[in-house]
């Protein structure tokens, strides 16, 4: 039965190594302008609204940079190029992804910060715990528990 | 207390609050009004459009003298509030200073009944329908008013309605301090 259960999990991994491979190995269609429009706007920040992208937003904002991004694409300029564009005038506040590196790198350092000292917290109490065993009983100890009882029962 | 206890309570607990700490309140004391125009300490992006009356401009007129750039609208609440403090400054500086209207999504109908009912200064305002000045000068919100120095260097971007205050003071730095 466990056997079983290995060869299906097992089976089951190199299906999904194998599938992750084709992603990479089969070459995909290249984007349509359409598409590569939509990507560039999805990273700007809507001027008018509140927590909006370009491509969400339906304000005239909005719509007035989309149109100039289909412009730019059709122009012939990259989609890095026509993100400089847009922080040319508008500055880093335009783009929804930041850029201080400091933004990328800090959460997983927190994250690596927190994991090693809750292991080294709980190695360091696994440690007291098994380097410290329970004394053992001694008649002194017996007697006290006897005395106790018996001051109970009068 | 073991000496190893001691050592997470006094670095390794400071280590992380401090930080956050620090995060938490530099971030709550920004405000998010305050957004640095790229523009500030370079030429004015050149623009030509019609203005409400319609003439054609073209900001090559701006050379060689300051010039205050004011973006409005009709349905602009706060628009209606900086208005006579633009009335003034033109009338003040009147021949040593180019003010400027860019009309913001709205109609020419929309900001010609603005104009008639808060006063007219006579300069030239602007039509901006596919806003394309709007985006060459990043605007934000309206009102935003962008202050050009007599060489064509933006000097100062002010998100909001202008104060007295802000006024003297940015047209006091292009010179005009009277």
């Amino acid at each position: 039965m466990r056997s079983l259960a290995l060869t299906v999990a097992a089976a089951a991994l190199l299906a999904l190594a194998a599938v992750a491979a084709l992603q990479l190995v089969v070459p995909r269609a290249p984007p349509s302008a359409a598409e590569q429009a939509r990507a560039i706007a999805a990273e700007l920040r809507c001027p008018d609204c509140q927590a909006l992208s370009v491509a969400e937003s339906r304000t005239a904002a909005a719509a007035a940079i989309r149109a100039e991004i289909a412009e730019q694409l059709a122009a012939g300029r990259s989609a890095n190029e026509i993100r400089q564009h847009f922080v040319a005038r508008y500055g880093d506040w335009i783009l929804l992804t930041p850029t201080d590196p400091l933004a990328w790198w800090l959460p997983p350092v927190a994250l690596f910060a927190g994991a090693a000292l809750f292991g080294w917290w709980w190695i360091r109490g696994r440690r007291s715990s098994v380097a410290a065993p329970a004394r053992p009983v001694s008649d002194a100890d017996r007697r006290r528990v006897r005395d106790a009882a018996e001051a109970l029962d009068d | 207390m073991s000496a190893r206890g001691g050592l997470l309570r006094w670095v390794a607990v400071p280590l992380l609050v401090v930080p956050v700490t620090w995060l938490l309140f530099t971030g709550l004391g920004r405000d998010p009004r305050d957004i640095p125009s790229p523009l500030v300490g370079k030429p004015l992006p050149a623009f030509a459009a019609t203005t409400l009356e319609g003439e054609e401009f073209s900001s090559q007129a701006l050379a060689g003298r300051p010039a205050l750039i004011n973006v409005w609208a009709s349905w602009c609440d706060p628009c209606i509030d900086e208005h006579p403090l633009l009335l003034a400054a033109a009338r003040a500086y009147a021949g040593e200073l180019s003010v400027i209207g860019i009309v913001h999504h709205d109609s020419a109908d929309g900001a010609r009944g603005f104009l008639a009912r808060y006063g007219d200064g006579g300069w030239p305002d602007l039509l901006d329908p596919s806003d394309r000045i709007a985006i060459d000068l990043g605007v934000i919100f309206p009102p935003e008013t962008y202050f050009v120095d007599a060489s064509g260097i933006v000097r100062y971007r002010h998100l909001g309605p202008l104060t007295e205050e802000v006024l003297a003071q940015q047209l006091a730095a292009l010179g005009l301090d009277r």
